[in-house]
């Protein structure tokens, strides 16, 4: 694979990652957090965000079984909460808008689990990996850099 | 609230189309599923910050390309309504705008670095097709500079943001009038 730049401007580092502890603070929930942080990576392909996030669930407490099966979430019963579950589905609608639009049933069904400022700050993070993932993918930025 | 008028910087463009309007339904216009600005401001102020780290040394006649192309592309009525009103209000013209969405078959309303920045916007854009392509890349990499590229890479990736809560809380368009956000 040929090599990208992999200069990043700092201000925009910096204000990329306070609005990930925004959105992450207002969210309120650092496993919920780690659980849309991959799958966002897992839709958007980004081995850099994977590498980072599975760490960091890993050194959570989230467990191998979770972090495996998350790709077929849908599937894999009562694995994940009905919380967790409204979260990724909202999740994969947020991440591929290229197909249009978020469902109301997909909204509706997260708002039955979230306060609103809860779902502002779920779409919050949501964005926010979305982002990451952008800034890596397209620097295709490898993993294994991360550090924690 | 419903439909208006077309209006360009808050004026109606067209006095037969406004009298023809008198007449015309239009659908009811949709609310907002979330205040999300009320809700999350320290996201927001986050954003905003963030949207100006992103814009510095970003040649703003490409930035607009950038942010209607992305905003097409993700379906962001909100970001639509804005970034062309801003385009125009800046100068840009009504068929560049237009022509946009069919950019591959009228490249020659573009320069060289527009097209570029705007085959780099559609493939960071759509990420789920599979990463970001050697020819677009290196093509962009050949006109722009290593800080210019990052930053265009940087305006890209807010610009998708912003589409992200503009259609996630379904934010109503119509209500932007030329420079507000600048």
């Amino acid at each position: 694979m040929s090599a990208r730049t992999t200069h990043l401007d700092k201000g925009f580092a910096t204000a990329l990652s306070a609005l990930s502890a925004a959105a992450k603070k207002g969210l309120g929930d650092p496993a919920l957090a780690e659980l849309v942080m991959m799958r966002g990576s897992q839709i958007n392909a980004c081995a850099f965000c994977l590498d980072m996030h599975v760490d960091i669930a890993v050194r959570n407490g989230e467990t191998a079984k979770r972090i495996a099966l998350l790709n077929a979430w849908a599937e894999a019963g009562d694995l994940y909460s009905e919380r967790e579950r409204a979260a990724l589905a909202l999740t994969e609608a947020v991440t591929v808008l290229t197909d249009g639009f978020v469902p109301d049933a997909t909204y509706e069904a997260a708002a039955k689990h979230f306060d609103e400022a809860g779902l502002a700050h779920l779409i919050g993070v949501i964005t926010v990996i979305n982002s990451w993932n952008r800034v890596m993918v397209s620097r295709r930025t490898e993993p294994g850099g991360y550090a924690p | 609230m419903g439909y208006s008028g077309r209006t360009v910087d808050g004026m109606t463009t067209n006095e037969n189309t406004a009298a023809t309007e008198q007449n015309t339904e239009y659908l009811h216009e949709h609310t907002p599923r979330l205040d999300w600005h009320q809700l999350a401001p320290d996201v927001f102020k986050a954003m905003v910050r963030l949207d100006a780290a992103a814009r510095k040394g970003v040649d703003p006649v490409i930035l607009e390309l950038v942010k209607i192309r992305a905003s097409q592309i993700n379906h962001c009525a909100l970001c639509l309504d804005m970034h062309s009103k801003d385009a125009l209000a800046a100068g840009e013209s009504v068929e560049r705008i237009i022509q946009l969405s069919a950019w591959e078959e009228s490249r020659h309303f573009y320069t060289a670095r527009e097209i570029a920045a705007i085959e780099l916007t559609e493939a960071i854009t759509v990420l789920t097709d599979g990463f970001v392509p050697d020819e677009v890349y290196e093509r962009a990499a050949a006109l722009f500079k290593e800080e210019e590229l990052t930053q265009l890479i940087a305006a890209i990736t807010v610009i998708n943001a912003w589409n992200r809560f503009g259609v996630a809380t379904r934010q109503a368009p119509g209500h932007y009038t030329a420079g507000d956000h600048k």
